[in-house]
């Protein structure tokens, strides 16, 4: 599967936010989307789902257009995604947050146990109570139990203890060897070095660079432009 | 203490009447966030099918679920054709059912004129029960009532739908991100709250005059019940009603009608003034 984003635009209101984005994510692969605060990382993720409607471009997955799709029908056409707020039913239990992800009873251990025994048992539990490094924990294991062939993860790992952080980048590569493409939005530098295969950068909601992690001169480049 | 048994029936019939009438509106009005000033005019239709199911001679009882359904296929076309495009806007919402309520009541004169129409009572006759006579139609609207909103309350609180639609009531654009398909779930909720509303109009509908205007009379209690017990939960309806008609039935029991609509209405200042800032009644 193929996410491509074609010069992409939106923002709020008639604020515009993302200026001509244009990203490939394929299974398989991770991408890290990397940017300074009010880059418009977080449009983006919002506008990819489709919770925010692009002004502009087109998306298309597989070669389909799916730009004008609600959200709903974006994810039921492979697409997940995790929010960097808001990412839970906070009033609602975890077992039911489960239930609304399309889980059954019977695989509600499975989704739990992903970060080992933190959230096991926490079913009947309301979601708000959680703490903020459980609920991200939570939403990741969610997006990443469904299977969705592509996943769009934005700042997971915000609030994890480190630990944990490196749980989470053993599952989401773990992903990429099961073949699933990941959009991988992440302060966490060292985790999406660790991670990525490619990095893209942006800035003042336009893509300004970006290349194979491999490659030295990128990853470098990359942390120069987090750390000035 | 006969007297008191009867105004503590009359309480508790009132208060099924009251619930029944605010439950669809507790579903639109204090689930989806829809202001609904067409509600009344609901009600006023399902009162109209008992009148057309009467006139055509068939039983009394066949309008409840034949009410349901005509406004349930009503209120499905009226959230597809209207509700969906500005619900998010409640200025909007406000005047667009105010002229949807306007729409049907004129529609209803030129179908059924202004005449006031009326629906015989299908089991006439009192019972006597508790040491008191008290009219036997109105013991099986209480418990019809007590059926009609169990089951409501059940669905909305114990099933996978009840749970998605206090999903999208919490936050829609997240239940979307969980693969929700929210517009058909506001669609099914809308089209049960119309449809309770339909049943209330068949059930008091030999309780009153059957009329175009008959809805305006519905709207204000039915949005006191909804105040009073509190939005985001339905329960909050069958509470809200009980408060409601608590209330009424005392003023009146000491004072009169007048001062008992009066008296609900300062309830329900009293409750919006010291409303939580969340969207919950002070009772709920």
């Amino acid at each position: 599967m193929r996410l491509e984003a074609a010069n992409l635009r939106s923002g709020y209101g008639t604020v515009p936010v993302l200026h001509a984005v244009s990203l490939t994510v394929s299974s398989g692969e991770i991408v890290a989307l990397v940017g300074r605060n009010g880059a418009g990382k977080t449009t983006l993720v919002k506008t990819i789902l489709g919770v925010l409607r692009a002004t502009g471009g087109a998306l298309r997955l597989d070669g389909v257009d799916i730009t004008r799709l609600p959200p709903s029908r974006r994810v039921r056409a492979g697409l997940r995604a995790t929010f960097q707020e808001r990412a839970l039913f906070g009033a609602l239990t975890v077992s039911d947050n489960l239930r609304l992800n399309g889980f059954s009873s019977e695989s509600h251990h499975r989704v739990l146990d992903v970060f080992g025994p933190a959230l096991s048992g926490r079913g009947a539990q309301r979601t708000g109570t959680l703490s903020g490094g459980e609920q991200k924990m939570l939403s990741a294991a969610i997006a990443l139990a469904t299977g969705a062939p592509l996943l769009v993860m934005d700042e997971p790992t915000e609030g994890l203890q480190p630990s944990n952080v490196a749980l989470l980048g053993d599952h989401i590569e773990s992903a990429r060897k099961a073949g699933r493409g990941v959009l991988l939005i992440e302060q966490h530098l060292e985790l999406a070095k660790r991670l990525a295969d490619r990095f893209i950068v942006l800035e003042k909601g336009e893509v300004v660079d970006g290349g194979p992690a491999s490659d030295s001169d990128v990853a470098a480049r990359v942390a120069r432009r987090l750390l000035i | 203490m006969d007297a008191l048994t009867l105004e503590l029936l009359n309480g508790v019939s009132l208060f099924a009447i009251l619930a029944i009438v605010a439950l669809g509106l507790g579903i639109v009005f204090g689930l989806m966030g829809v202001i609904n000033l067409a509600h009344g005019e609901f009600v006023m239709l399902g009162a109209y099918v008992a009148y057309v199911v009467h006139a055509n001679g068939l039983n009394h009882w066949l309008s409840l679920p034949l009410a349901a359904v005509a406004l349930f296929v009503l209120g499905v076309v009226i959230e597809v054709g209207l509700i969906r495009r500005i619900h998010r806007q409640p200025e909007l919402t406000i005047l667009a059912t105010f002229g949807l309520s306007v729409c049907l009541r004129q529609i209803a004169e030129l179908v059924f004129s202004k005449d006031f129409q009326s629906v015989p009572n299908p089991v006439p006759g009192a019972t006597e029960a508790f040491g008191v006579l008290f009219p036997t139609y109105r013991y099986l609207l209480i418990a019809i009532v007590a059926v009609v909103v169990a089951v409501t309350l059940l669905a909305f609180t114990r099933s996978r739908f009840g749970l998605v639609v206090r999903a999208i009531v919490a936050d829609r654009d997240l239940a979307e991100s969980a693969g929700i398909r929210t517009g058909v779930t506001n669609l099914c909720a809308f089209g049960v709250g119309a449809a309770t509303a339909g049943i209330a109009g068949a059930l008091v509908a030999p309780l009153g005059a059957v009329e175009p205007q008959a809805g305006l009379a519905y709207l204000p209690g039915a949005f006191l019940v909804v105040i009073v017990g509190g939005y985001n939960r339905l329960w909050g309806v069958a509470v809200g009603a009980l408060v409601v008609a608590a209330v009424q039935t005392g003023v009146i029991h000491f004072y009169d009608a007048v001062w008992a609509q009066i008296a609900s209405l300062a309830l329900a200042v009293m409750v919006l003034q010291f409303r939580r800032p969340t969207p919950a009644g002070a009772i709920a």
